[in-house]
């Protein structure tokens, strides 16, 4: 089912439990899940808050440790195997664009000279040149995104890892990141795990949609969207896109609401 | 620029006027001036005590036992706060001690470091580290306490190292709120250097206070009192200046 036959990552039997400190139950975030993304694919996880899905990819990234279940990770040859795109306001205030997106190579060993000579190009690629020495309270909620991007970017890992990336964004800047997404994503090459809660995002941008239950999260249904590539935001008002995104909606309609057990992300 | 210039004139023009008060007050005989001094006064002692260069020993004295003090507060101060806010049993070693001390009015055990440590250089140090050092640690822990979960993520998630994670994380978090502690211990350090002279010098600001107050030399009493006080406000100020830099972010860490 991938388009290439090798997998760039696979879960088996993945199950995630926390204990409820005020009441000294286990709360269950995960209860199994399966899921392979093949090498080159653009898949979402998508479900109503607290099903897991930033759970999932935390576990993936090696910031928490699963209960049960297995994660395996197709190593790249050089560099690590995943980078994350965190949430908002996931640079360091006291480091500069630049700074920022050479981080994560600094974190690998790369003399400071050296990862900002290599992060300069990926700071182009996402559109940001002109703002390397800038701080990031001098830029945009969307300029910020394309610095956390760009910074998971220079690492050149395998698997990006975007954990609701344009949660915090206003409606016009997310959709003009989205395509910004899919033309670095089309340039980079890269495996993409996106996770957001946003049907529309999820369609727009995706190869699969794996829908995910609300707690204990579950996969649903993994959908395969089939809109020709590259895709430009007319897209978005054509009867395919509409029918992938009502047949979704259906699903997590059918859903209980969980408003009231969704504490932990 | 230009607020920061109305500030300072603002504050220049109230020192201006109250000393303007003062003095008439003075003139118009609404008090002794052999209690409570005149600006005139005062700026002839000065003019006095500089001009014979008498005034400068004492001045020389306290700025090293000041710099020596309040230097070893930071050296101590900033590992040592450090320390506590990422070790949680170096904090259960140290807190209840440190506690303690904190807790304990440094007027009381001021006479037996002076009974220890003699009434030269070293009692006035040890004092004036001792009031200064907390402020430096209450805030550094403050601020190691308060680094940003998401951004210990964001370097685990790249797999920074221990040392990397702490001068990419921890250090720049907490460095505003040295700098604040910094600023307060900069003005215990003073007390510290004019309770211990007042006690016991033979040298010193304090020592200057306390030996023109006993001889009712009120002008030259003042004088010292508004020479601390200029010292304290061109260090505060000082150190204020360096914080603001880093405003911007911190306001955004929290």
């Amino acid at each position: 089912m991938a388009a290439s036959s090798e997998l760039a990552l696979s879960a088996r039997g993945l199950r995630m439990e926390y204990r409820d400190r005020s009441s000294d139950t286990r709360l269950v975030a995960i209860e199994t899940m399966d899921l392979d993304v093949g090498d080159g694919e653009f898949v979402s996880l998508l479900g109503p808050s607290g099903c897991g899905k930033s759970t999932f990819l935390k576990i993936v990234n090696g910031l928490l440790k699963a209960t049960a279940g297995e994660i395996r990770l197709r190593r790249s040859g050089t560099g690590r195997e995943d980078a994350m795109v965190f949430q908002d306001a996931a640079l360091f205030p006291w480091y500069s664009v630049l700074d920022n997106v050479a981080y994560g190579l600094v974190c690998a060993g790369v003399s400071n000279a050296d990862a900002r000579k290599r992060a300069a190009p990926l700071v182009e690629l996402v559109g940001l040149q002109g703002f390397e020495t800038k701080y990031p309270y001098q830029l945009s909620g969307g300029m910020q995104q394309r610095a956390n991007l760009a910074r998971a970017l220079a690492v050149d890992a395998a698997i990006l890892l975007m954990d609701e990336p344009f949660a915090s964004l206003d409606a016009q800047t997310r959709e003009v990141m989205q395509a910004e997404l899919l033309r670095i994503w089309n340039a980079a090459r890269k495996t993409v795990v996106f996770v957001t809660h946003q049907i529309e995002e999820a369609v727009y941008l995706s190869d699969r949609v794996v829908v995910m239950s609300s707690r204990p999260g579950r996969i649903l249904a993994d959908i395969r969207i089939e809109l020709p590539r590259p895709r430009l935001l007319e897209v978005k008002r054509s009867a395919e896109f509409t029918a992938y995104a009502a047949q979704i909606w259906k699903l997590l309609a059918s859903q209980p609401a969980a408003a009231d057990s969704g504490r932990h992300g | 620029m230009v607020r920061a210039n109305e500030r300072l004139f603002y504050g220049i023009l109230g020192f201006i006027v109250i000393g303007l008060i003062w003095e008439a007050a003075g003139d118009l005989g609404l008090y002794r001036k052999s209690l409570l001094s005149t600006p005139s006064l005062v700026w002839t002692a000065a003019v006095q005590d500089f001009g014979s260069g008498a005034i400068w020993p004492d001045l020389g004295t306290s700025f090293v036992e000041f710099a020596l003090g309040f230097g070893a507060a930071m050296v101590v101060g900033i590992p040592l706060g450090i320390a506590i806010g990422m070790f949680r049993r170096v904090d259960h070693f140290v807190s209840l001690l440190l506690f303690g001390i904190y807790s304990t009015p440094k007027a009381a055990i001021a006479p037996l470091i002076i009974l220890t440590a003699g009434i030269g250089l070293e009692s006035k140090v040890i004092l004036v580290f001792l009031l200064a050092f907390f402020s430096v640690i209450v805030s550094t822990v403050a601020g190691v306490r308060s680094v940003a979960e998401r951004h210990l993520d964001i370097a685990h998630s790249f797999g920074a190292s221990r040392w990397l994670q702490f001068r990419s994380v921890i250090l720049p978090s907490t460095f505003p709120f040295i700098l604040t502690g910094t600023r307060i211990a900069t003005g215990r350090a003073l007390v510290g250097v004019i309770v211990a002279e007042e006690l016991a010098a033979n040298q010193g600001i304090g020592h200057y206070i306390e030996l023109y107050g006993a001889f009712l030399q009120t002008s030259r009493v003042m004088l010292g009192i508004v020479l601390l006080g200029l010292f304290g406000i061109i260090l505060g100020e000082g150190v204020r200046r360096i914080e603001k830099r880093y405003e911007v972010w911190r306001q955004e860490i929290h």
